[in-house]
């Protein structure tokens, strides 16, 4: 092989890709980059067995041929050359990097050991923007659990149910989000309706990867899904990943519609009171938010035996029965850091009942949030 | 060979020409889904495990395949999730440590919701996970056509037998059912005591007719345990206008209780008539066969490998109670995912034995007779002449009963204690008194209190 690229686009192309590599003992070839020319474009890939991340990057393609190399290794020399030229070629598996005036070259192995990435044969499932899938994963992601006792509640639910809407929804079964993305034209195919849980690691990886696009607001990711695995892809960049067997948790019921105490508020007074509430709460996290109807108020009440304790008044539009409920603080702000409107819309049905946040005047992001129970 | 059989040995022999590394990589919780007419279809546990097996290892395994059975047409692997490898996957699982609150105070989560609110009704009971046998099938087969005839065939549904068979299950099984069938019904579940006590709170914010109205809008009244009515004669009333109002509006009602109308004491009559009316359905207790389908059946969704012999020494140990058949299981699976090896027959014995030997409950030849005696209003004398009036033979057949079934004694030395009667004679007195409590509540009853006296020490 030899070819020759601009240090810039490897450099952006290796970190897509280099992420996922951890340490495996078992397959040492898993902690390498594959480099393969592909269609005079070259394509760089890498796998830990249960997601796989392909980015083809454009380069001058001068003799065909691929490697895979070390990670770290290349990585760190990449990133540290100047914006110039590289060439690249490879002997005996060994590859020769020459930059200006540095050169060197690092040991690898041959691509014949290198995992065979899974293809996905089905049509996409459904096009969507990808600015707006970022978007509605970063809502939703820091809710999944970490705990692995039930593994389905680690991902994040895909439910593709309608042919309007995608239900994006994560929780660690003491809060919960869901996010509903609208579909315009981008219909979900008919043949594949259903729903689908992604490991949540897979779509930290997406949203990374998605946040250092560049810019292009008509950009489209496709969505496919096939035995078990899903493949996301745009343009240049394909992540595939294994999906999480299991039912995921029927949170419907959770969802209600009426509520006995509804509070519509601002949210940035909210966030604040909560924040200085959080100073003096318990071991437990536990704040105590009182509504009075009649005075349209919110109190916010924290107490740490040993610290001392706080107390404050919000003003806010209250309608129904007043109300004691302790709530974690940090669920709170999780759940209230995740809406962007000025104002949010709260409503509680009794104090061992889930609570309900959203944007005010939106119905596409829900999120419940048990109480601590007295 | 089973196809089990026939994967360990090619297994053997891949491992000898792959190295390690690949080995584990790559073959690690595959198995053989099917062999049939020369294809064999592998089931393997990722996409990148097929797609190495397939392109690089293909012909590995069908020569390994075709050294061990011999003609192999050809393999296909397809992606599978074996319940091994789902095994294996969770044991990998740690759990992280969470922090434990000492507090009393308690984070909710959502696992407590299965339960949905409004309805009250526990999502984990549905039919697929009922099993119907002769015992429950007359019960389940009522369930089945209320649910196709909502408060038309079979007003109220009355379920009766004793603890532990699944009578709770069954009826918010039909609840659930009834949910995921019609959209609009509205449905309520309620344990008797939930509704005594929403009934006596609503007594004392006097908002009885509020309560009574908030009944009446339901489709399907479902009430666990409504035996606890018994003695409660306000709330027998008040239960009795809301059965109305619902019947004559052909609103389902679905009761359950621990033993039929008849037998509940210090129900009022015109209550005992209304639940006769319907459809009345027993669930009796399981036979060994049952027990074995059901432990079998609970182990899957365990997700754990015991083998027949354990499942069958559970089933014949612990005969009347399925709560109790679970509870064992459960030790079991303890028990295995403490030490990490299968117990033998000696470990198991052990790890049971407080469910299974009963504790060993005190008494004597004497007591009996004078529990009876003094229960009947008899002389202890009595029991050992020779009348043969009315009230004093039954007594004495009972302290038969008692003596053979409590102490286990033999007939011969029963009928020598009870006056040098003949050991037929205790025979038939036996048999006798056992058919007649299969019919007979009140002696059951009877029975019940004596018993009771027995064991408490009054007299």
């Amino acid at each position: 092989m030899k070819i020759i690229c601009l240090q810039e686009n490897l450099k952006n192309g290796l970190n897509v890709v280099q992420n996922i590599i951890g340490k495996n003992l078992t397959l040492p070839i898993l902690n390498n980059i594959l480099l393969i020319t592909d269609k005079k474009q070259l394509k760089l890939s890498t796998t830990d067995l249960e997601i796989a991340i392909t980015n083809y990057i454009i380069c001058k393609t001068e003799k065909e041929g691929g490697i895979t190399v070390p990670a770290r290794i290349l990585v760190n020399f990449i990133n540290n050359l100047p914006n110039k030229k590289i060439e690249i070629s490879i002997k005996n598996n060994i590859i020769y990097l020459k930059c200006d005036n540095f050169k060197s070259n690092i040991k690898g192995l041959d691509i014949k050991d290198f995992p065979i990435i899974p293809k996905i044969k089905n049509e996409p499932t459904l096009e969507v923007n990808y600015l707006t899938l970022k978007n509605a994963l970063e809502q939703v992601i820091n809710f999944t659990s970490f705990s692995d006792i039930r593994p389905e509640i680690t991902g994040v639910f895909f439910n593709f149910s309608s042919d309007k809407e995608i239900k994006i929804v994560a929780t660690d079964s003491f809060r919960l989000g869901e996010k509903i993305i609208y579909l315009k034209d981008n219909k979900i195919n008919k043949n594949n309706q259903g729903s689908v849980i992604v490991p949540g690691k897979t779509i930290q990886e997406l949203i990374r990867i998605l946040s250092n696009l560049e810019k292009d607001e008509e950009g489209l990711v496709k969505i496919s899904i096939e035995n078990n695995q899903i493949l996301f892809n745009f343009s240049k960049i394909q992540i595939i990943s294994k999906l999480i067997e299991g039912s995921y948790p029927n949170y419907q019921q959770l969802m209600s519609k009426q509520f006995e105490t509804n509070i519509l508020i601002n949210k940035e007074e909210l966030v604040k009171a909560i924040k200085l509430s959080s100073f003096f709460s318990s071991k437990i996290n536990d704040i105590r938010l009182k509504i009075d109807s009649k005075k349209s108020l919110i109190s916010i009440f924290s107490q740490d035996i040993e610290l001392g304790e706080n107390l404050s008044d919000l003003q806010a539009e209250v309608k129904g029965k007043d109300l004691e409920i302790i709530f974690n603080h940090k669920y709170l702000l999780d759940g209230l850091n995740s809406i962007n409107t000025k104002r949010v819309f709260i409503g509680f049905n009794g104090e061992t009942s889930p609570g309900i946040i959203k944007p005010e005047g939106d119905d596409s992001f829900n999120y419940v949030i048990m109480p601590i129970k007295l | 060979m089973t196809n089990q059989e026939i994967w360990q040995i090619t297994l053997g022999e891949i491992e000898l020409s792959v190295s390690r590394a690949n080995f584990i990589t790559w073959f690690k919780n595959t198995n053989i889904i099917s062999n049939k007419d020369g294809k064999i279809i592998v089931g393997v546990p990722n996409g990148f495990a097929k797609e190495w097996l397939e392109n690089k290892y293909n012909k590995l395994v069908l020569k390994a395949l075709r050294n061990s059975i011999g003609y192999i047409k050809n393999v296909n692997y397809i992606i599978s999730s074996s319940p091994e490898h789902q095994v294996k996957t969770r044991q990998k699982a740690r759990p992280k440590k969470e922090k434990i609150n000492l507090d009393l105070k308690e984070q909710l989560d959502i696992r407590e919701f299965k339960k949905d609110e409004k309805t009250n009704l526990n999502s984990r009971y549905d039919f697929g996970s009922f099993v119907v046998a002769s015992f429950n099938e007359l019960a389940y087969a009522a369930s089945q056509s209320v649910i196709k005839d909502l408060g038309k065939i079979y007003n109220p549904l009355f379920i009766y037998g004793g603890v532990g068979v699944g009578k709770t299950h069954l009826i918010q099984a039909i609840g659930n059912e009834v949910i995921k069938t019609y959209n609009d019904k509205n449905v309520i579940y309620l344990p008797s005591e939930r509704f005594c006590a929403d009934l006596i709170s609503s007594i004392s914010n006097q908002t009885i007719e509020k309560f009574k109205d908030d009944y009446r809008k339901f489709d399907v009244l479902i009430i666990d345990d409504i035996q606890f009515l018994a003695g409660k004669e306000k709330t027998q009333e008040i239960f009795f206008h809301i059965f109305n109002g619902l019947y004559e509006k052909n609103k389902q009602i679905i009761l359950s209780s621990d033993r039929a109308p008849k037998a509940i004491p210090t129900l009022e009559e015109r209550l005992r008539s209304r639940f006769e009316g319907g459809m009345m359905a027993d669930i009796g207790r399981p036979d060994f066969e049952t027990r074995l389908v059901i432990l079998k059946k609970k182990a899957q969704d365990l997700n754990i490998n015991i083998s027949d012999e354990t499942l069958s020494y559970i089933a014949i140990n612990i005969q009347k109670n399925i709560r109790e058949l679970e509870g064992a299981l459960n030790r079991v699976f303890a028990f295995i995912k403490l030490n990490n090896i299968i117990p033998n027959q000696k470990q198991l014995t052990k790890i049971l034995k407080t469910l299974i030997s009963n504790p060993q409950k005190r008494t004597n030849y004497k007591k009996i007779a004078e529990v009876v005696a003094s229960f009947y209003d008899i002389n202890v004398s009595d029991l050992i002449n020779r009348s043969r009036k009315k009230e004093i033979v039954k007594p004495r057949q009972i302290v038969m009963y008692l003596m053979r079934e409590e102490l286990k004694n033999s007939y011969p030395s029963i009928g020598t204690r009870l006056g040098d009667r003949d050991h037929t004679t205790v025979i038939y007195a036996c048999e006798k008194i056992g058919k007649e409590l299969e019919n007979d509540e009140t002696l059951e009853q009877e029975l019940n209190l004596i018993k009771e006296r027995l064991y408490n020490n009054i007299v």
